[in-house]
């Protein structure tokens, strides 16, 4: 068989495979609970497995490799992941097929571990579509990419261009000389958060289902729920506590965590991130007593308080009461968060506080520089100095981001969605976090917006994830390629004419 | 870049040489004046700012007892004690031999202040309002040229009316004046007239500072003028058109009535003050070297200007294809009047802005953060720095596929160096910082989410109006005391910039910095030791 040297082709081919074993693990999970759904979620595993295996073996890699192409590749195998993960839904009825949209947005905002959903009557949902539904979170929190290399013997693309341009942040910790090691330590600690999370969920009283469910989708920062009420479905102060614990340490950087895990606690120290990540969501949660004390009573207000700082400083979404009720300071508080989101190489969304740092000591420097115009300032991170290019690319980022915030709450205002929830739907989408303001709270669906405006926001979830350099450079390097190809044919056209 | 050919003589004209003289004769007057112990721009500045704005008290005194008014009294009585004052403070001090730029800074922020002093006492003795927070940002909004006001203009004398018009018209002056004058040196990149990034339309006139200044100020006092016959023959009783003109060139937006141009329901007029705006939002520079050779041709040739027109045809369009029914006369001038009131940050209103649909809405917020041309009277961050922007992003992701490309930012045939593209990044990122806890204020302070964010990106710019439940204008009056101080203080950072501002408030806590400093060096060498 003649393989075509495309490296996007085969990364997207390695995806489809590790999702369709998702599929097939929810299949079993719905033959086990017998709520029906098994046949759509295996169908979909075979088609899925099948076209996967085709692209993964019908391609090879291109000879050359640039960061273009690791970019290129990611977004390919995203944009292959979230069709797939729309074909459950729509097998199992659980969608129409009319509304097959709904089903990509679905999937995409689980793949992209958004949490924003419109599905809305949860209990005539089969068990195994929702599982499903929390286990997409799990595989789009760490990334597929990551797995890919860490699993799969023969990818055949090195380097830590293809995870660094996956894993959320602006840089990404070598944790072993191999790439295919650092990838396996990360899932590893990954897969233990998870399971640790699990237990923990179980032993306040979650059944397993429940436990594993939340776990995935805490551990990924995600925000489904397999429950319409989310996590006020259980009331339970003792699961809140869990789950707030599991989505503060799942907010930080896993490099960090696998450092502190294998070397001491003593490695958090040295991050000074986490210090402005646990500075923000803390004083959030202060400001939020502050501005709701004489709205709800006090015990109320320190545990709804907590419980929202930590769900939106990590971009996870989970809900325990309706916070539009809320006053509007406070609301603007969580979205502040939002916009911030947790720290890089976390699996929470958002802008990351490390570019926040970056930021503000870019601006400072900017004060500094403004009073003694030749002044050579350093942006300092801590101990660590960033270099110029660095903090280029993450100003340019930055602005980048704002300018998607802004151009994304325009077009949704300019399709009829009202200002707050348009611009707060847009920050929620672009930071992954879920829920947004208005009429988009933690109680309602995404059902609020137009489908033009559902589209847009699927759009900026994907950038979000990607952290909007991949995904628009992913049509710089398909440009590319047609191009490449064009001049190809070109110059053979010339060598027949001689 | 070509040498330039050499400029011609300049303008001839009565009024160019009477400005000429007013400005160098104040400037000698402050000289001869300022000869006192202490060695202190601030101090000057502030005498400065005192002595030549006590006469505009004095004038508008006298146009109130003209006119029969109550407030003649209490103005005049102000105006004589902001002349004592600044004479005395002027007195005093002496201009220092150098000046560190901290020291600028801070006389730029103290400028400000004087000034903002000076209207507050004007309104709190005239009895236009009692409370202390009112009368500093109702002042704020007079220096800045913002329409934000608690104060129905109709219950205003004749007096009040003209100070708090001409208090916009001056400010503006001024602000040309620090363009010219004092930005080249600060260079807060993107706003100055010939540092930073001096594009073509940008760039100084003559060689010395102090006849550009001339020219300059000679150019807006015409177009002043201008606009003034104009809106006489559109219609507007005649105290309306002085007010209005001196208002609309400045880009400051206060009225006369409580409606603003809309209350005057007449078409013609509202096109002259669309015209108005428009120009109050083009680059000052630019027009006079299209006037002065009659080469509308420049217009077409600078990027910047075909930016700005751009941003306006393209929202006025959107307005009208959000809204319900097909376009009218009507409803075009409106849409028209929104998306230049708003780029040019006046706030003039016209029309029923409630009715905007939720896109225009975002769109004309969108303008108002953009503002108008660099080197012009308008607020907001300035079309030329968001261009600078733009190319900076686009610049950022080619480079991210190749990662050693060195590549400079053009923006027309001028490149723009490191520097001034870092001080505009900058800037931006310093105001985001300080619109959030504003937000954040505004809305624990009575505002709904919307009029919250509205408002403060408003406040920033300069412009005054805003959207969500309280209607255009009833944001000041729905915010508590601390809600009109961080409005105050917002409108005025929003107008000097922030890099400014933040130096100058670091210009003095630096005692205290140079303590702690020592402070820590001490303790790292006991450490050492």
């Amino acid at each position: 068989m003649r393989r075509v040297a495309v490296t996007p082709v085969r990364v997207a081919g390695a995806a489809l495979i590790a999702i369709a074993s998702a599929m097939a693990i929810s299949a079993a999970v719905a033959l086990a609970d017998g709520g029906g759904g098994f046949g759509g979620l295996f169908w979909s595993a075979i088609i899925t497995a099948f076209v996967g295996a085709g692209l993964f073996f019908g391609s090879g890699v291109s000879p050359s490799s640039d960061s273009a192409l690791a970019f290129a590749s990611v977004a390919w195998s995203w944009l292959a992941v979230s069709v797939a993960g729309a074909m459950p839904f729509l097998l199992t009825g659980v969608i129409p097929w009319a509304r097959f949209d709904d089903a990509l947005f679905e999937s995409v905002s689980g793949f992209t571990c958004t949490g924003s959903t419109i599905l809305s009557d949860f209990g005539s949902i089969p068990q195994g579509v929702l599982f499903f539904r929390s286990m997409i979170q799990w595989f789009g929190g760490m990334g597929l990419i990551v797995l890919a290399v860490a699993v799969l013997p023969a990818l055949g693309i090195g380097g830590l261009e293809l995870i660094a341009s996956e894993a959320p942040g602006p840089t990404v910790d070598r944790l072993s000389l191999r790439v295919r090691d650092t990838a396996r330590r990360l899932w590893l600690l990954y897969g233990g958060v998870t399971l640790l999370i699990a237990v923990a969920l179980s032993a306040v009283g979650m059944s397993i289902y429940d436990a594993v469910s939340h776990a995935f989708t805490t551990v990924a920062t995600g925000g489904y729920s397999p429950y319409g009420d989310s996590i006020s479905h259980f009331d339970s102060f003792a699961v809140e506590v869990v789950l707030i614990l599991g989505m503060l340490y799942c907010g930080a950087n896993f490099s960090t965590h696998w450092h502190a895990v294998t070397g001491g606690i003593g490695a958090y120290r040295r991050v000074s991130e986490i210090r402005w990540y646990l500075w923000l969501i803390f004083s959030a949660f202060g400001l939020l007593i502050w501005v709701n004390a004489g709205e709800l009573g006090w015990l109320q207000n320190i545990r709804e308080s907590l419980f929202y700082a930590v769900s939106l400083g990590t971009s996870t979404g989970f809900g325990t009461s309706d916070y539009i009720a809320w006053m509007p300071a406070a609301q603007v508080i969580l979205l502040v968060l939002m916009v911030v989101g947790g720290m890089s190489g976390s699996t929470a969304g958002g802008m990351k506080v490390l570019r926040l740092q970056v930021v503000f000591r870019y601006a400072f420097r900017e004060l500094v520089r403004a009073r003694h115009p030749r002044a050579v300032v350093p942006i300092r991170l801590g101990q660590t100095t960033i270099e110029e290019q660095v903090a280029a690319k993450v100003v340019g980022f930055v602005l980048l981001y704002l300018g998607l915030i802004v151009a994304g709450g325009v077009v949704l205002t300019g399709l009829g969605v009202d200002p707050v929830t348009g611009f707060s739907g847009a920050i929620s989408a672009l930071g992954n976090a879920g829920p947004a303001l208005g009429d988009a709270g933690p109680t309602n669906n995404f059902l609020v917006f137009p489908r033009a405006g559902r589209t847009v926001l699927m759009a900026l979830m994907v950038f979000g994830r990607l952290e909007v350099f991949p995904a628009m450079l992913m049509l710089v390097a398909a440009t590319r390629g047609v191009a490449q190809a064009r001049r190809r044919r070109r110059l053979g056209h010339a060598a027949l004419k001689e | 870049m070509t040498p330039r050919p050499p400029l011609r003589a300049p303008v001839p004209g009565v009024a160019h040489r009477f400005t000429a003289k007013l400005l160098s004769w104040s400037g000698t007057f402050i000289q001869a004046l300022s000869r006192g112990k202490i060695e202190s721009a601030v101090g000057v500045t502030i005498g400065a700012v005192w002595v030549l704005s006590a006469p505009l008290f004095l004038i508008c005194s006298l146009a109130d007892f003209l006119d029969g008014g109550s407030d003649y009294l209490a103005l005049f009585i102000t105006g004589a004690a902001v002349e004592v004052a600044g004479l005395l403070v002027v007195r005093i001090s002496r201009f220092p031999s150098s000046l560190p730029i901290s020291r600028l800074f801070t006389a730029v922020v103290c400028g400000a202040a004087a000034a903002l002093v000076a209207v507050t006492a004007a309104h709190l003795a005239t009895g236009v309002t009692n409370q202390l927070d009112v009368a500093l940002v109702e002042a704020a909004a007079t220096i800045t040229g913002t329409n934000a006001s608690t104060i129905n203009p109709e219950m205003l004398s004749l007096g009040m009316l003209l100070f708090r018009a001409f208090g916009q018209w001056l400010s503006a002056a001024a602000i040309i004046i620090v363009l010219v004058r004092v930005l080249p040196h600060l260079g807060v990149g993107g706003l100055d007239a010939d540092g930073g990034v001096a594009t073509r339309s940008a760039r100084r006139l003559a060689p010395r500072s102090g006849s550009t200044m001339a020219r300059l100020v000679t150019l807006y006092v015409a177009l002043t003028g201008l606009l003034a016959i104009a809106f006489l023959l559109a219609g507007m009783p005649f105290v309306d058109s002085v007010v209005h003109s001196l208002t609309t060139i400045s880009s400051g937006g206060f009225s006369t009535r409580l409606g603003s141009i809309g209350s005057f329901n007449s078409g013609p007029i509202e096109w002259v003050a669309i015209f108005g705006m428009f120009v109050a939002g083009i680059s000052l520079p630019l027009i006079f070297r299209a006037m002065r050779r009659g080469d509308l041709h420049r217009f077409v040739r600078s990027v910047e200007f075909r930016v700005y027109l751009g941003l306006i045809a393209i929202v006025t369009l959107a307005v009208l294809a959000w809204s319900d029914g097909l376009p009218t006369a009507t409803t075009i001038r409106y849409a028209t009047f929104f998306a230049v009131s708003s780029i040019s940050t006046t706030g003039h209103l016209a029309g029923d802005l409630a009715s905007v649909s939720f896109g225009g809405e975002a769109l004309l917020l969108v303008l108002m953060v953009v503002g108008g041309m660099s080197a012009s009277v308008a607020g907001g961050f300035k079309v030329m720095r968001f261009m600078v922007l733009g190319q900076y992003i686009g610049r950022e992701l080619r480079r991210s596929v190749h990662p050693t490309a060195v590549e400079k930012i053009h923006l027309g045939r001028s490149s723009i160096g490191e520097t001034a593209l870092a001080r505009i990044i900058g800037e931006l990122f310093l105001a985001t910082m300080l619109l959030v806890p504003t937000v954040l204020v505004f809305s624990a302070d009575g505002l709904d989410i919307e009029g919250a964010f509205t408002f403060a990106v408003s406040v920033m710019s300069n412009v005054g109006v805003a959207f969500g439940d309280f209607g255009p204008q009833g944001h000041l009056q729905a915010v508590g005391p601390i809600g009109h101080l961080s409005a105050a203080l917002l409108m005025v950072i929003g107008r000097i910039s922030v890099t400014p501002v933040l130096v100058a408030l670091g210009a003095v806590g630096e005692p205290a910095q140079s303590a702690l400093r020592r402070w820590r060096m001490t303790k790292r060498e006991v450490v050492v030791r």
